[in-house]
């Protein structure tokens, strides 16, 4: 490579990472013009957000050169980065959640003011007019007086990028930022980023969801398993195209769906109401059956009721009133471990909350749903060959990528990787009742269509399933019946085939007539 | 590249960083490292004092009858200083254990002092002022008296979390207080030695500790307690690591919310979990209340019931690292008379040695990760200087 380069912003040159048992980055090279989006797409565990990390100062590259405005740079730290105008919206935010929008922004680089000329204080009128200011000229709607815990996750996103703004940054870099958002949010954000280009921002936006670079970017360098494939022009690239590099294959854009046979009703909600709490009624009185070989997929924006719901039915959440009936056994008030043992597999929604023990290992993780049974135990005394090899089964089957096979500790591995062993283990059970609620959520194209096509195979071999998704292509693909929620209401149930995703959008946002 | 790092996978760095992060040994030899840390900057502080460390170290090993002192009193000798450590030992290590097994479950039991003292004080004034009952009757009866009063008010403890959701942090030191009042009250006006102003002596039947027993032509007293603390660290450490009641503890210390949903009963295995940790304090209790000594002082609390915390975190929270590190923390706590009094040092001092001690083994973690990276760096730097050489090679050809 030759002199620096005035064009490129950003330079990394041969970044090689390593992590114990795995590669991160392997000789990877990029070149950022300034006033551009460039997108980095690949699978989960290709190493888009550890290269990011280094430019944003988390980790030193082993190996390779940054560059920055063609000057040479060894970030030890954030703050570093943050010195040369680099910021970073990550994937979980950090914020106080008690805490003012406008103090959450400042925190650090507090305004200082004397008053009397010698008591130090803060002065938030001077800060909460200038994120106003920002605010308009960006179209990024913030209330500065807002508390972050009253504030929902889109508009705590909107401060985070408020943050970097506020900062004075210019190479922006969002890491996955529409993973947690609504279809209408994704729009928002989209937007927001061309606002920010044509004020002259460049930005790096790490993803594995296509469609937003088709709309967005404007170069787009692809990574599989931790080297760089290609860099391609976006406008004149197609999306197939872009998906079978990212996946090193050719890949099915839509699940390819057999006719339903339905059997019996599996599961009957009925008259169902929940409380959170904060003693708000959250679900109002749902009704609703499913099928053996029927997908239900309840629809609807998220925080309507949807992942109370699937609380309630298996039990982690208390029922206030109404029943529910699994194979015309009532199950309302069965403890948790009874209503699985009866029958129901669940795919929770927070999967490091609920469906995994981040310090335990894989082994142990795989074996939940039946370590208390022969073979897995007998007489109370563990029989670990047994549970490693049924871990190892699941690894195989499931495709889940670990450093050290069945002994990995959750905690080392991705989340896409997460939740397909998650996934992976409750399919396994094999239940009467699987429940999803966003089993793809954080998952790449190529781990989609395999959760897809299992969550097909499971519906034809007889189970009823019940699919809770915030993504509505989703619905759309895979719903023989779709219900769709609406503040704790279902709003609509109709067979799949009668409504099309304008309808459901529309009840989605609780309109009711047509 | 502008900065090339020399590396050399031959090299003492290199050498350590594989010794500490060896997937079969690194339980033992981060501990061990941190241990070598720990002479070498104790030693520092000596030579600063002016003192030889090397004294120092052997008068710690002397005082515990690992090595011989210069002078003995009459009838005892290395044996007798060695059973002594023993006697020291046992209740610390059970009162590390009872930590461990409620650290394990998630929860925080500061009560061991407190569940120590009850079951202790309990056990003396039923069994321990009982005349005329033999020792075959008496010894089993302590320590099922420890097991109960220590179990029961563990459970106590777990029930109030359970059912009022009161942190065991909150309710344990009020009720060390209460404790600590409560038995002082009653020691003081019902079983008071007039004259050393602690609790009556217990019968020597009812002892967990035989004293002066002739062993080799020394007096030693030889306790009970280690043989029940040692196969208590077994019995802990089969529970966690084999058993599925074990398992769900673990569960419901690592993941509250995963263990709800995997449908394990949260509330009861938190009462459970406390239950026994208490068992364990309890029986520390009666091994120290009525065995390494044979009275109690009113309204005050064992400081071990505070030290089992910091020797269960040196042993990794791990039963079995437990018997080491409350040997290691023993060690110096039982030797600090005889080194300060062969040094001309404070007491104190030994404490100083034994707070940088955990100092370092708190930062054991950290010496795992540094060597995993370096160990890393140099893998990778290996590629790609084979890599170069190909390349180099490859361009010859050409």
């Amino acid at each position: 490579m030759g002199a620096n380069n005035e064009e490129y912003i950003v330079e990394m040159r041969h970044i090689t990472k390593r992590f114990p048992g795995i590669i991160a980055n392997d000789d990877v090279t990029i070149q950022v013009k300034k006033g551009e989006i460039y997108a980095l797409l690949g699978e989960n565990g290709a190493g888009k957000s550890t290269l990011m990390s280094m430019l944003y100062g988390l980790y030193e590259p082993d190996h390779g050169e940054i560059y920055v405005r063609g000057e040479k740079v060894e970030f030890k730290s954030p703050a570093e980065a943050a010195a040369k105008n680099i910021g970073m919206v990550h994937q979980h935010f950090k914020l106080v959640d008690n805490y003012t929008v406008g103090e959450n922004i400042v925190l650090g680089i507090e305004p200082m003011k004397k008053a009397l000329g010698i008591f130090p204080y803060v002065d938030m009128k001077e800060a909460n007019e200038k994120i106003r200011t920002l605010s308009k000229e960006y179209g990024l709607e913030v209330n500065p007086t807002d508390l972050i815990s009253d504030i929902n996750v889109s508009i705590r996103q909107r401060v985070e990028i408020m943050k970097m703004l506020y900062r004075e940054a210019e190479i922006l870099i969002f890491d996955e930022p529409t993973a947690i958002l609504t279809p209408q949010e994704v729009e928002y954000l989209l937007k927001i980023m061309l606002e920010l280009r044509k004020g002259g921002k460049t930005i790096i936006l790490i993803t594995h969801k296509i469609e937003e670079i088709k709309k967005v970017a404007d170069r787009c360098a692809i990574l599989r398993r931790g080297r760089l494939i290609d860099i391609l022009d976006v406008p004149t690239t197609s999306t197939q195209e872009m998906a079978n590099l990212m996946v090193g294959r050719n890949v099915e854009l839509s699940a390819v769906k057999s006719e339903p046979h339905f059997g019996g009703v599996v599961l009957s909600v009925k008259d169902l109401s929940v409380r959170n709490e904060e003693k708000v009624q959250v679900v109002k009185g749902i009704s609703f059956d499913v099928r053996a070989g029927e997908i239900f997929a309840i629809a609807g924006v998220s925080g309507n009721g949807q992942v109370e719901l699937a609380d309630a039915i298996t039990g982690l959440e208390k029922i206030e009133s109404g029943s529910v009936t699994l194979l015309g056994k009532e199950i309302t008030n069965e403890s948790i471990r009874t209503r699985t043992e009866s029958g129901i597999s669940y795919i929770p929604e927070d999967r490091q909350k609920f469906g995994i023990f981040m310090d335990f290992s894989l082994r142990d993780n795989m074996a939940i749903r039946r370590y208390y049974k022969e073979p897995f135990s007998k007489k109370g005394i563990f029989n670990f060959a047994e549970s490693e090899a049924y871990a190892n089964n699941v690894i195989d089957n499931y495709d889940v990528r670990s450093g050290q096979g069945a002994k990995t500790i959750m905690r080392s591995m991705s989340g896409g990787n997460q939740q397909k062993a998650i996934v992976g283990r409750e399919i396994e059970e094999h239940t009467p009742l699987i429940i999803f609620v966003q089993p793809t959520r954080g998952l790449d194209m190529g781990a989609i269509e395999n959760v897809h096509k299992q969550i097909l195979q499971e519906r034809d071999r007889g189970a009823a399933i019940v699919l809770i998704s915030l993504e509505l292509e989703e619905v759309m693909n895979l719903a023989d019946t779709i219900g769709v929620i609406y503040n704790g209401q279902l709003l609509k149930i109709a067979d799949a085939g009668t409504l099309t995703s304008q309808d459901v959008g529309r009840y989605m946002m609780g309109v009711t007539e047509a | 590249m502008s900065k090339e790092k020399k590396m050399n996978e031959k090299g003492f760095k290199a050498w350590l960083a594989r010794f500490l992060t060896n997937e079969k040994w690194s339980k033992l030899t981060v501990p061990v490292f941190c241990i070598v840390l720990m002479l070498i900057f104790s030693s520092i502080l000596l030579l600063i004092l002016g003192k030889n460390p090397f004294t120092a170290f052997y008068s710690f090993l002397a005082g515990n009858g690992f090595a011989p002192k210069a002078s003995y009193g009459a009838g005892s000798g290395m044996l007798s200083d060695f059973f002594q450590f023993l006697n020291i030992m046992a209740p610390m290590l059970l009162a590390a254990l009872a930590f461990i097994f409620a650290y394990r479950c998630g929860l925080f039991n500061i009560g061991i002092a407190g569940q120590m003292l009850l079951s202790g004080f309990v056990a003396s004034i039923t069994v321990g002022y009982m005349k005329n009952l033999s020792g075959v009757i008496a010894k089993p009866l302590v320590i099922l008296i420890g097991i109960l009063v220590g179990g029961a008010l563990g459970a106590f403890v777990g029930f109030l979390k359970y059912r009022f959701n009161i942190h065991e942090v909150v309710s344990t030191i009020m009720i060390n207080y209460i404790i600590s009042y409560l038995t002082g009250f009653y020691i003081n006006s019902k079983f008071v030695d007039p004259i050393s102003r602690a609790s009556k002596v217990v019968s020597a039947q009812s002892r967990l500790t035989y004293t002066k027993v002739l062993i080799g032509g020394f007096y030693c007293n030889v306790p009970l307690g280690i043989v029940l603390a040692i196969v208590m660290a077994f019995v802990v450490h089969f529970i966690f690591e084999k058993t599925v009641f074990g398992f769900e503890l673990r569960a419901v210390g690592s993941n509250r919310n995963a263990a709800r949903y995997s449908g394990i009963n949260v509330g009861r295995q938190i009462v459970f979990s406390m239950m026994l940790s208490g068992v364990l304090a309890g029986l520390a209790g009666v091994t120290y209340y009525l065995g390494f000594t044979n009275q109690i002082l009113p309204k005050t609390l064992a400081g071990m019931g505070y030290d089992a915390i910091a020797t269960a975190l040196l042993g990794n929270s791990n039963p079995l690292g437990a018997i080491l590190s409350s040997m290691l923390i023993t060690l110096f706590q039982n030797g600090s008379n005889y080194m300060s009094s062969v040094l001309g040092v404070a007491k104190e001092i030994a404490s100083v040695i034994t707070g940088i001690l955990l100092l370092f083994s708190a930062c054991g973690g950290y010496f795992r990760y540094v060597s995993a990276a370096s160990l890393d760096r140099l893998a990778d730097y290996k590629h790609t200087q084979e890599k170069q050489e190909k390349e180099a090679k490859g361009g010859a050809d050409k």
